[in-house]
């Protein structure tokens, strides 16, 4: 980091303790995701030595090996990721930016239909009556399942409707006098204006299905469907991890648990960690604040 | 103006948007109010052979059940304990960073930490649980380096009284740079000129702080404070479930850990586990509705009239 320029004013106290108190809050985030990082990156031997070090003693890959090798397991967890991400990302947009459109302009029945569907965000059938309904359904089991329960989210709806409002009118009105209907003016005129707005939530919603584990835990119990979180959950909770480094004790002992722990965090973070920069870029420019203004 | 038509015909030339709404709204029907329909079952005694709509009518029986049965008022009492401890230790977090940053000079730190501080909101609690684990676990560093300097290892995961403290804590730890992103807004949208005033004023930055960034970010802590009440029922299902230990099972039984055990680790009974789910989604929506109206007349902010 830059040290201040000399010219600038003197901080003030509480500058200062400001600055310091930041500075002490991100170094303990910071911390534990260090360790991890070292851990998954060192021997048992060096991590029993130096527990504390802040680089690996004795750098090894073994870990993401070990990890690896269990290759049947982790590429079922991987294709369940990346199909509940790829389709329930898509599908949920596509449902979603149409519903915002539409919300945003005016028709007979708007204030309506808007309370229908706010109405969900503070009440709902709970646990049960879901489970029971995606049972009775068929969609136990399915990726299907796991992509429609968390499809669609009213509050970003609601925060992309208020960004859409704030498309100027002149633009739809020209485009309607020009004769165009409303999904010609949404294709032509909303999306090519709005694309920030849409990238953002897009992101979001990788995010989300990608972390998300609760209802895939609760949906593919058959063994033949897995998504990443619940393979590092059942990694990290040791109910796989001798499936993973194999039974015998010499080779228990030989392989670092903690390290492969650390190595499947990691490795199911990373993706999280690239698309940050992006998704960073635009929550601090305010772009989500429109619900709560609304 | 344009003279407007009749409704039919209104309706008529909006055809394309109740297209676009249609989607939404197939999925709202089926996903968000067909569950509702299974609400009923809080009021029967399920019966798989009978289905939901053939089983027997119990009336408020499964309602009754909850407050005689030890452990669901238990459970009532540990999400309360904990809520409340939420909002004592975790709702003002967000307000206390928002207000650092925005005290902190230099542009480029500023961002920095922020970067920092927003990141892990971006994790499960599935991944957030393993470091966090890892690290203040019994052979994690934090303990090695507490054995070190001769304290002594602390067990901070299989420790009761130590179980609530860990979740504000490690909750603060994840979600506490998000949650000021919302008040970091709020005071950029303060008039600069009040601080210029006071600043001519000769004002001291505490009194600023108190004297105008308080009260410009009033009206979003109101709307979050209403949001935070609305959710005293759920006290964090995600982030106990997997903090959760045998040890520690006493106090990280919620609510909605103990339909989750209900319901997947026992043999179900349906109808009083959608009564406790219930029971949960009223008190909150009723909540949400009863801060709503004290805040509007404490302070004459609201979220909905």
């Amino acid at each position: 980091m830059k040290t201040v320029n000399k010219h600038r004013k003197k901080w003030d106290g509480v500058q200062i303790l400001a600055t310091a108190l930041l500075l002490v809050f991100a170094v303990v985030i910071l911390i534990p995701f260090w360790n991890a990082v070292v851990i998954s990156l060192e021997t048992a031997r060096a991590y029993s030595l130096y527990p504390a070090s802040l680089v690996p003693m004795e750098f090894t890959l073994d870990n993401y090996k070990e990890m690896f090798a269990k290759g049947d397991a982790l590429l079922l967890a991987y294709k369940g990721t990346l199909t509940t991400t790829v389709f329930g990302t898509a599908a949920g947009m596509a449902v979603s930016v149409l519903g915002a459109y539409a919300f945003s302009r005016q028709f007979p029945g708007k204030k309506f239909l808007f309370r229908v569907m706010v109405f969900t965000m503070f009440f709902g059938g709970g646990l049960v009556p879901t489970y029971l309904l995606y049972r009775n359904l068929g969609l136990l089991n399915t990726y299907a399942g796991v992509v429609i329960v968390s499809l669609v989210s009213v509050y970003n709806i609601i925060i992309m409707k208020n960004g859409f409002e704030g498309t100027p009118m002149e633009l739809q009105e020209a485009a309607m006098i020009d004769g165009a209907n409303d999904l010609v003016i949404f294709g032509k005129v909303m999306l090519p204006l709005q694309k920030p707005l849409i990238a953002t939530f897009t992101l979001f919603s990788l995010v989300g299905y990608w972390n998300s584990w609760y209802w895939p835990m609760l949906m593919l119990t058959k063994g033949d469907k897995n998504v990443l979180q619940l393979f590092l959950r059942n990694i990290v909770n040791d109910t796989i991890l001798n499936d993973v480094v194999g039974t015998s004790m010499a080779a228990q002992q030989q392989r670092f648990a903690q390290g492969i722990k650390m190595a499947s965090v990691f490795v199911v973070m990373l993706p999280i960690m690239l698309v940050y920069p992006f998704l960073q870029k635009y929550f601090t420019k305010g772009i989500l604040l429109g619900a709560v203004k609304a | 103006m344009k003279k407007k038509g009749s409704l039919t015909q209104e309706i008529w030339k909006a055809r394309y948007l109740y297209l676009c709404l249609l989607p939404l709204f197939v999925w709202l029907v089926i996903f968000q109010y067909g569950p509702m329909y299974g609400i009923v079952l809080a009021f029967k005694k399920y019966s798989a052979r009978l289905g939901i709509l053939g089983s027997e009518w119990v009336g408020l029986s499964n309602f009754k059940r909850i407050f005689i049965t030890p452990v669901a008022v238990k459970a009532i009492a540990n999400t309360l304990r904990i809520s409340v401890g939420r909002l004592a230790f975790e709702f003002p977090m967000g307000i206390i960073v928002a207000i650092l940053l925005s005290e902190m000079p230099g542009k480029r730190g500023k961002k920095a930490v922020q970067t920092v501080l927003t990141f892990p909101h971006f994790l499960s609690w599935v991944v957030v649980a393993s470091i966090l684990r890892n690290f203040l676990g019994s052979g994690g560093v934090i303990n090695e380096l507490l054995s070190g300097v001769g304290i002594g290892t602390v067990n901070f995961l299989g420790n009761e009284s130590l179980f609530r403290p860990l979740l504000y804590a490690t909750a603060n730890w994840k979600e506490m740079g998000w949650s000021a992103i919302i008040y970091m807004a709020a005071i950029a949208g303060i008039d600069p000129t009040l601080y210029e005033a006071a600043e001519c004023d000769g004002a001291s930055r505490l009194k600023r702080i108190w004297h105008i960034t308080l009260p410009g970010i009033r009206g979003t802590v109101a709307i979050m404070f209403i949001l935070a009440v609305g959710g005293i029922m759920s006290a964090g299902f995600d982030q106990i479930f997997n903090l959760n230990n045998a040890m520690v099972e006493g106090s990280a039984r919620i609510l909605d850990i103990y339909v989750y055990d209900l319901t997947f680790r026992s043999v179900p009974d349906y109808g009083f586990t959608t009564a406790v789910g219930m029971f949960t989604a009223v008190i909150n929506l009723f909540m949400l509705l009863g801060a709503n109206q004290v805040v509007y007349k404490l302070t004459g902010d609201k979220m909905f009239s």
